[in-house]
């Protein structure tokens, strides 16, 4: 569909005047006019031709109608495809629709007819978008919205891709559906929570609450009905209980029992003190009885004992004069070893003592024989200590002090050494005899010789005979004079100190002094042998050895025959001690025999005794017995009278314990119906207070009324569950729908969109999901940015293009429509209006866009093609 | 001759929990002024005994003001004999309200709460058989076989409870047996417990409450006129009307071509009955979205007439045409979810609360699209 012209009369301030926009081509067609001129009119008018039925009053057409009323008529002239239709519609009075063919001027269609052809035209089929994309200033679609609307618009619309979406639930008429489900929402959202529990004060969850709390009050009043009805059913029981144990021929009843039970008792009791005076009797004639069974059997007893006791008393008697024999055999016995016993003692120690005495002189002896050794050991060794002393006396003067000797040898030497060392340097004379027959020259007095070397000191005289004396002077100073002089001075006192006249003689001296000690040493190992223990010790010995007499103790015996004759006599004793020990247990044996018999026989005398007193002189013995057993018979008798009295007695009589339980049960049983009776009256008085209480509460009655109030409320609880279904289903429906609207359309109009988004933002690059080919991010001077808030202009623009793809997407289908912008660009600057148009030049080479605008100047640059209003008249 | 007023279950002090407003207080008074009826009828007809055929009160504990007024009515009437025999609902497992009952009651007031004879006249005798507690669990008129009466005196039985039994597992043994009557040799037989007046033979009949308190019978309560000319002689026994309210259920069945106005307005009662009418509407059948929509306003403009007024159209299916599909959208994402939803609605795969819930949906839409629209 393309429209070709438009026209209105009688519309909002046109009131009485027409105005027509003519003349509309394919492609770009611009209205440019300042405000108040009518484009918005025109706008409208458009819209409400072909939006509006005309039968219609509603919001919509009353907007139409000029403030002071009349009929709105608007008229406009299309083409689609070959054929070119004029629509008119008139509202209010004179209302009507028409469509004329405008190449055969004849009416196709009027009224409803002529509404359907219009719906045809903007509906393009079933699901279709609308035939005519609008854009308004400032607002992205044509249907009346409310300002907070516009505003959430806003806010909620923040990204690309909700605008595009927004765009397109628009064009698909989206709309209405937005506000179903709002509506729908609203319904839900007054019931539940956005997690779906029901919503706190809403009238789902004041059901819930009420159907709670009822339930809840029921079953407080179902327990108290219940409880109520209990007590009513315990308190009949009681009653009846009570009337039971409280009527009279019951309590008769008890009381008869009870006299039946206490005279049987006292029946009872009398027999049993009855039984009690016959038994204490019995008991008597058993005790005579056994008295006298006693008595008897005791003087019987004794008869018995006496035999026994008279036989015992000779048996024991003989035992007694049998232990008598061998006690006196055995003492004797025993008297004979102990005599020979005791001789041999003293023959042996007679023997013994000799045998000492022959010792003790042996050893006194031998005693004597030693001191006189020691004497002449200890004469020795005086003698070889004199010799010691001797020796060391000697050796006091001759002994020289140590080193003295060595001292005195190295003097000489020294001494030999100087005169030597004096005579090499001393002058020297040597004469050489021509005639040794007449060499005869002296000096100092002494013949010098042939040859003969002699040294002078100082001078030296020559005599030759015949010649002359002749003097020598050698004027040399004698330097070793003094040394030599301190030697031999030092040797002189030396030797005075040695008592020696030269180092020979202190030789032989010290000779004399080391054979003086070997001597002494001699001696003195001597001595060591002779007295190891020193000479003072030895003395000791002699001096405790000078006491022995070896007078006094000789002894004239045979030490041998001695010997053997103690021996003899210790044999002696050792027999007759092995006699007596043999002897000993023999007599002790007799003793015992000899100690019991007499013990036995006078235990026996006791026995004896005793029976004596009971039995009394022998000659009564057998009158005694007699009359014992006749008395013995006699109590026989009674005591079995007594049992049989007491028998027949115990045979009849009642039991007392039998009787006395009796009596006490029968007792106990009126005492528990007297305390179950008081009880019955407590138990009834409380509960006909609580019944009372219950009773005047209507407790029942309310429990019915809340019953019944619950189940209303269930009810309307189910019927809030059946709406809330019901809100769930239809949202449900219209969220599946929308969402198969969206698939349907916006991604083929985001494919349009793409090339028309590049063409107006260069600068931008939009990156779409290749998979929902949704717009992702935004690529902004090669910075990345979220799709996320618009600017107003971006926003109108993406609404412009988006309408611009879906012509187009209109247009490839065959259906082209023509897309109306009225002020849609107010928010962009120059630079992207002109984009803008560049834009749609380019897609109104196929499709026709007309462009309203009060931007006279901005516009200028749009190009296309430039429309312009005109009074018209129908 | 013996006349007397046959009635049963006024069930005083039921207190209807399950309506809101004054109406339960309304519906309470009502009962209690039952006994004022009761009366005048009885004086219009010459009648001096009232039987009470049990469930007189509607609890075993009724609340003292409910208890003394109904004994301050009936002792109103001193020349009138009322006779009150313990039903299930007040059985004499309630003690305390016989007790408080012995002690209270006028001397106009008989307590027929033991299985003894008792004399209503010189030539009259009442066998009653009083409920002696919730469920006997036996046929407590069964004395009345070998109850000795007066040679030619009028045998009137007088007993409360089933004379079948629809429940399985219920011990058959607490039905009255049907043919007591005969059995007995009662010259009639007045019982309590169904609600609806009943004749189960020309003996035996049930009076049914004098007010109803259900929707259940259908009709309005009634008491009995029974006039017994002479032992043997077959009852005369009339109906008399006793209710101030009608409960009414009413079956509208619509064509999806009806208009339901009109159906409705046919069917409602008088304008000036509705006061004191509880009305159930019970649609069944086929209608239109908009004539869903048209009844729900009906039924909505015409509640106030009426003490009580409710549409129940679970039964009532719903058929969408292609017009109403078009006054939701004619295209588009709506149309196609009204679409999805309608055929939901009569797609037999789907379980039929689904279906149920997909239509209510779809007339939702239409509402919601109704009110965008405009």
């Amino acid at each position: 569909m393309k429209l070709a012209g438009i026209r209105f009369h009688n519309v909002k301030r046109f009131a009485g005047r027409g105005v027509a926009v003519e003349g509309i081509e394919d492609g770009v067609n611009v209205l440019c006019a300042p405000n108040e001129f009518g484009k918005s009119t025109t706008f409208e008018a458009l819209h409400g031709l072909f939006f509006l039925p005309h039968s219609s009053t509603a919001g919509g057409v009353r907007n139409l109608r000029p403030y002071c009323g009349g009929n709105p008529l608007v008229e406009a002239d299309i083409a689609v495809g070959e054929a070119r239709y004029r629509l008119t519609k008139q509202f209010y009075s004179g209302r009507f629709a028409k469509v004329v063919d405008l190449a055969s001027n004849r009416l196709i269609a009027q009224a409803d007819e002529a509404e359907s052809f219009i719906t045809r035209l903007v509906q393009g089929g079933a699901g279709g978008p609308a035939g005519l994309l609008w854009v308004r200033q400032g607002i992205t679609g044509i249907e009346p919205r409310s300002r907070s609307d516009e505003e959430s618009d806003r806010q909620v619309r923040a990204t690309l891709l909700e605008s595009v979406q927004g765009e397109v639930e628009a064009v698909t008429g989206g709309r209405r559906m937005a506000a179903v489900i709002a509506a729908a929402a609203e319904a839900t959202g007054a019931l539940l929570t956005p997690s779906g529990r029901p919503k706190a004060g809403g009238r789902y969850a004041t059901a819930i609450t009420l159907r709670d709390q009822l339930a809840q009050e029921v079953q407080r009043l179902e327990s108290e009905v219940t409880a109520l009805r209990d007590e009513l059913d315990q308190r009949g029981v009681a009653q009846r209980r009570l009337a039971e144990l409280d009527n009279a021929d019951a309590r008769q009843a008890r009381q008869q029992d009870i006299a039946k039970a206490e005279h049987a008792f006292e029946t009872a009791r009398a027999q049993a003190d009855r039984l009690k005076t016959l038994r204490a009797e019995l008991d008597l004639a058993r005790d005579r009885r056994d008295t006298a069974m006693r008595e008897h059997r005791q003087f019987d007893e004794a008869l018995t004992e006496a035999r026994q006791v008279t036989e015992e008393s000779e048996a024991v008697t003989r035992r007694r004069e049998d232990a008598v024999a061998r006690r006196r055999a055995t003492s004797e016995t025993i008297a004979a070893a102990q005599a020979e016993m005791e001789s041999a003692e003293a023959d042996e120690i007679a023997a013994r003592d000799l045998l000492q005495l022959i010792e003790n002189a042996e050893k006194a002896r031998n005693a004597a024989e030693r001191r006189q050794e020691l004497e002449d050991r200890l004469q020795h060794a005086e003698s070889v200590r004199a010799t010691i002393e001797h020796c060391d006396a000697q050796l006091a003067g001759l002994r020289l002090p140590n080193g003295a000797l060595e001292e005195l040898a190295d003097l000489d030497v020294e001494i030999a050494r100087i005169r030597a060392v004096q005579d090499a340097g001393r002058p020297s004379v040597v004469v050489a005899y021509d005639d040794v027959a007449i060499a005869n020259l002296t000096m100092g007095g002494i013949a010098l010789k042939h040859g003969e070397e002699r040294s002078y000191d100082g001078h030296a005289q020559l005599v030759a005979p015949g010649i002359g004396t002749i003097t020598l002077r050698s004027n040399v100073e004698d330097r070793d004079s003094d040394r030599l002089e301190r030697a031999e001075s030092h040797r002189h006192t030396l030797l005075a100190s040695m008592g020696v006249p030269n180092l020979a003689a202190a030789r032989a001296q010290q000779i004399r002094v080391q054979k003086l000690e070997a001597q002494g040493n001699e001696a003195r190992a001597q001595l060591k042998v002779i007295a190891p223990e020193g000479l003072d010790e030895l003395r000791k010995v002699v001096a405790a050895l000078a006491d022995i007499d070896l007078a006094r103790i000789e002894v004239k015996a045979d030490p041998v025959l001695t010997r053997a004759t103690s021996e003899g006599a210790e044999q002696r004793r050792r027999h007759a001690m092995q006699m007596i020990r043999t002897t000993e247990p023999v007599r002790a044996h007799a003793d015992e025999a000899f100690i019991a018999a007499e013990t036995a026989l006078a235990s026996l005398r006791t026995r004896e005794e005793q029976i004596a007193a009971i039995l009394g002189p022998a000659e009564e013995h057998q009158p005694r017995l007699e009359l014992l057993q006749a008395a013995l018979a006699d109590r026989e008798a009674a005591l079995a009278e007594a049992q049989r009295v007491y028998d027949a007695e115990h045979a009849s009589v009642l039991d007392l314990d039998a009787a006395e339980s009796a009596l006490r049960r029968v007792r106990s049983v009126e005492q528990a119906a007297a305390n179950e009776i008081q009880q019955l009256r407590e138990t009834i008085a409380g509960l006909n207070a609580r019944i009372v209480v219950r009773s005047d509460d209507a407790v029942e009655e309310k429990w019915r009324e809340q019953k019944e109030a619950l189940e209303a409320a269930e009810a309307r609880v189910a019927a809030f569950e059946h709406e809330v279904a019901v809100l769930t289903r239809l949202t449900q429906a219209l969220e599946a729908a929308r969402s198969d609207a969206r698939d349907l359309y916006l991604k083929p109009v985001m494919t349009e969109l793409r090339p028309l988004l590049g063409l107006l933002f260069d600068d931008v690059e939009i990156a779409f999901d290749d998979h929902s080919l949704l717009p992702q991010t935004i690529v902004r001077r090669g910075q990345e940015e979220d799709v996320d808030r618009l600017s107003g202009g971006m926003r109108e623009q993406l609404s412009v293009l988006t309408r611009l793809a879906f012509a187009r997407l209109l247009a490839r289908d065959g259906r082209p429509a023509p897309v109306i912008l009225d002020d849609a660009l107010v928010y962009s600057d120059d630079d992207r209006i002109e984009r803008m148009f560049d834009a749609l030049h380019r897609q109104a080479r196929d499709q026709q866009v007309i462009v309203f605008s009060c931007r006279q100047r901005a516009f200028q640059k749009l190009g296309g093609n430039a429309l312009s209003m005109t009074d018209w008249q129908p | 001759m013996m006349r007397f007023l046959h009635s049963s279950d006024l069930h005083l002090g039921k207190r209807f929990g399950n309506f809101a407003g004054d109406l339960p207080g309304r519906l309470r008074e009502a009962r209690h002024a039952v006994l004022g009826k009761l009366a005048a009828h009885a004086r219009q007809h010459g009648a001096e005994t009232i039987l009470l055929a049990g469930d007189t009160f509607d609890t075993e504990t009724p609340a003292a003001d409910v208890r003394r007024q109904a004994l301050t009515e009936m002792a109103h009437h001193a020349t009138l004999r009322w006779v009150i025999l313990p039903g299930n609902h007040d059985s004499l497992q309630a003690s305390e309200l016989w007790a408080q009952l012995v002690t209270e009651a006028p001397d106009n007031v008989v307590l027929a709460t033991a299985a003894a004879p008792i004399m209503l006249a010189d030539n009259a005798v009442l066998l009653p058989a009083p409920c002696v507690n919730r469920r006997p669990g036996r046929d407590l008129s069964a004395w009345m076989d070998d109850a000795a009466t007066p040679e030619g005196a009028i045998r009137i039985g007088l007993a409360h409870g089933a004379v079948q039994t629809f429940s399985e597992d219920a011990a058959g043994a607490e039905v009255i047996a049907p043919d007591r009557a005969r059995r007995a040799g009662l010259d009639y037989l007045a019982l309590g417990d169904w609600h609806g007046a009943l004749a189960i033979d020309p003996h035996t009949h049930y009076s049914g409450s004098p007010e109803q308190d259900r929707f259940k019978h259908d009709r309005s309560g009634t008491a009995l006129l029974v006039e017994i000319a002479a032992a043997g002689a077959v009852p005369a026994v009339t109906p008399l009307p006793t209710a101030s309210f009608a409960w009414r259920t009413l079956d509208l069945h619509l064509l999806a071509s009806d208009d339901p106005n009109a159906a409705l307005s046919a069917l409602l009662p008088e304008l000036r009955d509705r006061r004191q009418t509880l009305a159930k509407v019970l649609a069944s059948g086929h209608a239109g979205l908009a004539a869903r929509t048209t009844l729900n306003r009906a039924i909505e403009h015409a509640a106030p007439d009426f003490a009580w007024l409710d549409l129940d159209d679970t039964q009532l299916a719903t058929e969408c045409d292609v017009e109403d599909l078009d006054q939701i959208d004619r295209a588009g994402a709506l149309r196609e979810a009204a679409d999805a939803l309608l055929a939901e609605s009569v797609d037999t795969n789907n379980s039929a609360g689904e279906r149920a819930i997909a239509a209510a949906a779809l007339a939702r839409l239409y509402g919601y699209a109704q009110q965008v629209s405009q």
